[in-house]
């Protein structure tokens, strides 16, 4: 039998806390949609996504309303589409994109993840058709998100495509001018990506996955917030370490009601349940946001010193409340930081608290990276590649992921204010200091080599 | 459960002090019985206890009673009522049931409970566990039912939030699960 005490917390935690299930994310193996014909591959892509999602979402919100507990996005992962790819030509890939969006808008998704290449040793023929479609892609679908893994652990950093990168974001920035270049809100670019992820935009189906699988974000940093306001209005005296234990029990409730949700979820679908994802992902809405967190636990300026070490601490402390809380834990597991989808963060840029190097420094001890950054327009393409580049480093040889959401906006300058709408939220421009001189080094390319995996210091 | 046939269910209810159930259990223990399971609730200051004892040799009901009520130690007066035990009681729902939470929170007024009630008693919804509690203006009510499968949720979920506008309060019904999953450490029923 429950307790009442227990009933009441839960309750508090649901209705006056908002806590929900940020994602409910069904990953697809597309692989046997292969065909010479691409007229042929995007029927059997279709047919595979109406067949296998086409009640994802009646789905989630009925197991939702059962347990009171909203299921927030629900989305759609494939395997890469550069396997798809590899033969055809950029218009094929530009028609898959198609495809996946009209098939996305069929089942109700808000977003498709798995545009994707793996690129981190080299670039294979859909690679390349996947990477130089992307402005296309990205400019004339609306659900179709991307991503490129240009690094990785044991592969090292590969610096042609860090390179290419660079001007591929510029041309993804003109294809949607009109948007504030916000195509490339769309494009996450890693370093070690996961299999699993069930975030956006970097969601793709990687390989040793089963045919159909169902994976699960938790709920956002709203809970973990609201957990400690509660204890610091009722505790006097309490230490980091207080409070570290706060945000962990409070990632154990928020872990275990995830995977109640996406087993059943799997269950109902006849799928595999796959993982649960611990990340904090932050909205625009006031209250949900990692930079409260931070304020909370006592730095009063996002970006001042201290910053780092208390992102560090709630990253580790989400990860231990989770990882006892599931043992199906998998995708980024973190706290994100993206500027312009939390309130906070994006003040702290607006007021020059948080600058881009700090950034950098936080992201060394958090999931993810650099994560929907606005930066001017007229930035060197060996600029955006080096930015590109210094985040891998970290996540190569930090042995985690790293992903990277640069967004050259057209036309606008450091401080200029841009709005992407919805759950994308509004943020200004950041400076990069010492644009232009990073010039020579990206033009090196080649491959950074993999690190020592010893003597770590 | 008991281990004989000899077995009866005790109520026993008192103004709350210590040693209550020390008293109880005395009685019990010299009539050289044992007890077989028991609950006990305290409520505004208020004690109640069931218990289910079973004894080595029949006694009348009211005896038992009598042996409560004036055991060794009961420093105030106790009411105590007594039934013999039936082994073989009928489940109170015996068609499958999933485990559900009720939980209404409002402005207090007569009638809360009767109405929630009514509307579970009208659809063979066994109340398993209730809790009310009145702060100032404000009344909780909590209620863990029982809910036939052949119910859609959703349907009742519609109804009780109509029956809560209707009150002027916010309800909801969740599966416990939810409960299990954010507060224990067991797995929860697969439903």
């Amino acid at each position: 039998m429950l307790r009442t005490e227990e009933i009441l917390s839960t309750i508090d935690m649901l209705h006056a806390e908002h806590l929900d299930v940020r994602s409910v994310t069904l990953a697809l193996n597309l692989d046997d949609c292969a065909a010479p014909d691409i007229g042929h591959v995007c029927r059997k892509v279709r047919q595979k996504i109406l067949g296998r999602a086409s009640r994802l979402v009646e789905t989630c919100d009925r197991v939702g309303a059962k347990y009171g507990i909203p299921v927030i996005n629900k989305r759609l992962a494939i395997s890469p589409a550069a396997t798809l790819l590899a033969g055809h030509g950029c218009g094929a890939a530009v028609r898959l994109a198609q495809t996946l969006d009209a098939a996305a808008g069929e089942c109700g998704v808000d977003f498709v993840g798995g545009f994707t290449a793996l690129v981190q040793k080299g670039v294979g023929a859909g690679d390349d058709v996947v990477i130089r479609a992307l402005p296309d892609v990205l400019a004339q679908t609306a659900r179709v998100c991307a991503s490129v893994n240009v690094a990785s652990r044991k592969a090292g950093i590969n610096m042609d495509a860090v390179h290419q990168m660079g001007h591929t974001l510029l041309d993804i920035a003109a294809a949607t001018a009109d948007r504030q270049g916000f195509g490339c809100a769309k494009l996450c670019i890693f370093a070690n990506i996961p299999e699993d992820n069930p975030f956006m935009a970097g969601a793709y189906m990687g390989p040793g996955e089963p045919d159909a699988t169902v994976n699960i974000g938790v709920s956002g940093p709203g809970v973990v917030g609201s957990s400690l306001r509660r204890r610091l209005a009722t505790d006097v005296k309490l230490t980091l370490g207080d409070l570290a234990e706060e945000i962990k029990i409070t990632s154990f409730r928020v872990t275990r009601v995830g995977e109640l949700i996406g087993r059943e979820v799997a269950a109902e679908l006849g799928l595999a349940f796959g993982i649960v994802d611990l990340s904090l992902a932050p909205t625009p809405t006031v209250g949900d946001s990692v930079g409260e967190i931070l304020k909370l636990l006592g730095i009063a300026q996002v970006g001042a010193p201290g910053s780092t070490a208390a992102v560090a601490m709630l990253n580790d402390a989400v990860k231990k409340g989770g990882l006892f809380a599931s043992s199906s834990v998998g995708g980024l597991s973190g706290a994100f930081i993206p500027v312009s989808e939390d309130a906070t963060l994006a003040e702290a840029v607006e007021h020059g608290h948080l600058v881009l190097e700090k950034l950098e420094a936080m992201t060394s001890v958090c999931s993810v990276g650099l994560d929907m950054i606005a930066v001017p327009g007229d930035t060197p393409p060996e600029t955006l590649a080096a930015l590109i580049a210094d985040e891998m480093a970290i996540g190569v040889i930090n042995d985690k992921t790293m992903a990277v959401r640069l967004i050259p906006v057209p036309g606008a300058k450091a401080g200029d204010v841009v709005d992407f709408g919805g759950l994308f939220g509004k943020t200004p421009v950041m400076a990069i200091r010492n644009a232009g001189a990073s010039e020579a080094f990206v033009h090196f390319g080649g491959r950074i080599p993999a690190p020592l995996q010893s003597l770590g210091n | 459960m008991p281990e004989t046939q000899h077995a009866y269910v005790l109520d026993v209810m008192a103004e709350d002090h210590p040693g209550i159930v020390a008293s109880v259990s005395q009685a019990v223990e010299s009539l050289g019985g044992n007890i077989d399971s028991c609950s006990q609730t305290v409520l505004g200051g208020y004690f109640t206890l069931i218990m289910i004892v079973s004894l080595p040799d029949r006694i009348a009901p009211d005896e038992l009673a009598e042996r409560v009520r004036t055991a060794e130690g009961a420093s105030r007066p106790y009411q105590v009522l007594v039934y013999p035990w039936q082994p073989r009681l009928p489940a109170a729902v015996a068609e499958p049931s999933e485990r559900f939470v009720i939980t209404a929170f409002g402005a207090d007024q007569p009638g809360i409970v009767r109405r929630f009630s009514q509307y579970l008693a009208g659809k063979d919804i066994n109340i398993v566990d209730l809790y009310g509690h009145r702060e100032g203006e404000e009344f909780v009510l909590i209620g863990q039912v029982e809910v036939p499968k052949r119910w859609d949720v959703g349907m009742m979920q519609a109804d009780l939030e109509q029956l809560g506008q209707e009150l002027g309060f916010a309800v909801k019904l969740q599966h416990e699960n939810v409960f299990v999953a954010t507060n224990q450490l067991r797995f929860t029923r697969t439903p």
